[in-house]
């Protein structure tokens, strides 16, 4: 997908939503009560919304340049490893999660140095622990095996 | 609130009070002096560490980094031609030309004594400008504080970076996020599509960081290459001498009161501070043809406006709850966390603590010329890191700090997909800050709104027939929205007349 394409693409996806969340606002239970109703001022903000996102696509539609094409294949790996860290986090502890994280992303982030990336990727998780779990004592998550880590 | 004072002073000379300002002053500089880290992650990157202090110190340690983190800006601006915050944009200009011939030194030396003066003068306006504001505010019903939040929502137009349509439409995404959950009025629940944990909405402080750390490290994460740095020699900072002052202090004070008079106004920043005040200072400067060559009067006039604006920008944030960027937006979201509630009772509620904060943000402006001095040598090789070690930082430091604000794991997972949505728009080219200021100013618009329909019977019109506050607060709020559409059609006019 070109650059051009791709802004269009996204710029329909925001009218779309926002014109799926508008949809949601009107209904019986709602007709009626004016400023009692709970969809009274959503209705206002995703009329406007919907209304300045269709100004985007036309303003989209007529433009011919854009900007470079991103790295898709490191900035997806770096988004999905983001999400399975936060996720993990609470599963399996800060550390053990961090540490899978850490390593991986610097490796991805072109570092090569293995012993940099071992010292990073293992320590910086480590301080953290030790300074809040055991200093500050303001425990991050731990692990489910010992309440070390 | 000068009667305060000594109650104040008690609450900041403390152990701890002491050692926070240093600390925080020290890392604030830090951060800012790394490229692409910024003020707003910073703040962020801070947040956790303070949740174990008591009120006062937590909120001077992130005021603290806040004031160091734009001064900080500075040192990378000046050593690499990169600036550390978009603040220091202005400053390379003239700052990196004197590095290049053997003065980074000096340069450095009158960027640290300008943001001093620049960051003590804001300090003063903002212990003095605040407490009015707040009890000026104090007689706002729901109507007035309708055409407030809506005069504060304004600053959309200025902050959205080149495509005013691309702006509204982030602003209208923040709007309806800070619709999500129960209704304020009848306790409904409102899009949350059958998650629970979404019916007391979604946290701000998440949502911020996500949009702004976790975006910034994937866009840099998907950037072709990372830039190599050129850092020049530098040995320490040099103050310059007190007859090389003599014909700049015009320009000093002509900086530091437009950086004041910005800061105040909702949205502009100190980015746009600190080019204005360039802009004016090479206007008006004996040493004009200099400029762009290594002039200290470009430095001087970069430096202490972006430093004047932070006070200002806290002067709204503190007295009305108006946020005029993101960073005061996340300061904003902070200080609730740390139990202080910004807005029209700012002054009744907590006063001692407030002066504290006010005297407590002198000093932190006062400490910027030691720190600068001490910490800038330090920072220095820093800026050659791999910036794949600040990236990971970033994330671990920014998940820690979400996961301590409620201790809630479904926050953590706001944060990630607000950072994939933030990279998203920012690939759009949508500025975040309206999206930021939106989520937070949401709320109190659709509860005045709403209260004030009622109030009038549902007549929208009423709102300015018997409320002159409000009708000259929207009539401004107009002209803002306006100001930009008169200035693009002028200068459209002098383009087709040339």
């Amino acid at each position: 997908m070109g650059a051009v394409t791709e802004r269009r693409v996204t710029s329909l996806i925001v009218l779309l939503i926002a014109a799926a969340l508008l949809s949601q606002t009107f209904g019986q239970a709602y007709s009626g009560l004016g400023a009692f109703s709970p969809m009274f001022f959503p209705q206002i903000i995703l009329g406007f919304w919907v209304a300045v996102a269709t100004l985007d696509v036309v303003s989209e539609l007529r433009r011919s340049s854009s900007s470079d094409h991103p790295r898709l294949m490191r900035v997806s790996f770096m988004a999905v490893a983001t999400l399975f860290f936060l996720y993990g986090m609470t599963r399996l502890g800060f550390f053990l999660s961090a540490v899978p994280f850490s390593i991986t992303s610097l490796v991805v982030l072109g570092l090569r140095n293995p012993l940099a990336i071992l010292a990073v990727g293992i320590g910086v998780p480590a301080a953290l622990v030790a300074l809040f779990n055991h200093l500050l004592v303001l425990p991050l998550p731990t692990s489910p095996f010992t309440w070390w880590f | 609130m000068i009667e305060l004072l000594p109650q104040a002073i008690d609450l900041i000379f403390t152990f701890e009070g002491i050692g926070v300002l240093v600390l925080g002053t020290m890392l604030g500089v830090i951060l800012g002096a790394l490229p692409g880290i910024g003020s707003t992650v910073a703040v962020a990157m801070i947040l956790p560490f303070t949740l174990t202090m008591s009120q006062a110190p937590a909120i001077l340690m992130l005021l603290a980094v806040y004031a160091g983190s734009v001064y900080g800006g500075s040192i990378s601006a000046i050593l690499i031609n990169t600036p550390g915050t978009p603040q220091s944009a202005a400053t390379c200009l003239d700052g990196y030309p004197m590095a290049q011939r053997g003065e980074a030194g000096l340069a450095l030396g009158w960027s640290t004594i300008a943001s001093t003066i620049g960051g003590l003068v804001s300090a003063v306006v903002l212990l003095m400008a605040a407490p009015q504001l707040a009890q000026l505010a104090l007689n706002f019903g729901p109507i007035e504080t309708f055409a407030l939040i809506l005069l504060g929502l304004t600053c959309i137009v200025s902050v959205s970076e080149g495509s005013l349509i691309k702006g509204l439409i982030a602003g209208s995404i923040g709007l309806f996020l800070g619709c999500v959950g129960g209704d304020p009025i009848t306790g409904e629940a409102r899009f949350t599509f059958g998650q629970f944990q979404l019916i007391s909405g979604f946290n701000l402080l998440a949502v911020v960081i996500g949009v702004f750390a976790l975006s910034e490290v994937l866009i840099r994460a998907a950037a072709k290459q990372e830039e190599s740095t050129n850092l020049v020699s530098f040995s320490g900072i040099v103050l310059p001498a007190w007859s090389a002052w003599r014909g700049r202090w015009k320009v000093l004070a002509k900086s530091v009161a437009i950086g004041n008079g910005i800061g105040i106004l909702p949205g502009t920043g100190a980015a746009t501070a600190a080019f204005i005040s360039y802009a004016e200072a090479q206007r008006s400067s004996p040493n004009r043809k200099n400029f762009g060559k290594g002039e200290p009067d470009g430095l001087i006039a970069s430096e202490s406006a972006n430093n004047a604006v932070t006070g200002g920008a806290l002067v709204p944030t503190m007295a009305l709850g108006i946020p005029g960027d993101a960073i005061t937006a996340v300061m904003l979201a902070t200080l609730t966390l740390h139990g202080v509630t910004p807005g029209i009772r700012l002054m009744t509620d907590n006063p001692v603590l407030i002066t504290a904060i006010f005297a407590g943000f002198f000093v932190i402006n006062l400490m910027l010329l030691p720190m600068g001095m001490i910490v800038a040598k330090g920072a220095a090789p820093l800026l050659r890191l791999r910036e794949g070690y600040m990236l990971v930082l970033i994330v671990l430091l920014c998940s820690v700090g979400v996961y301590f604000v409620r201790g809630n794991p479904f926050d953590l997972m706001v944060m990630g997909c607000a950072g994939i949505l933030g990279f998203v728009l920012r690939r759009q080219g949508m500025p975040m800050a309206p999206l930021v200021i939106g989520m937070v100013l949401g709320p109190t618009l659709e509860i005045s709104l709403r209260q004030g329909l009622i109030i009038t019977d549902g007549s929208f019109l009423a709102f300015f027939s018997g409320h002159p506050i409000a009708l000259v607060l929207a009539v401004c709020a107009v002209g803002m929205l306006s100001l930009p559409v008169i200035t693009a059609a002028r200068a459209k006019r002098t383009t087709e007349d040339t």
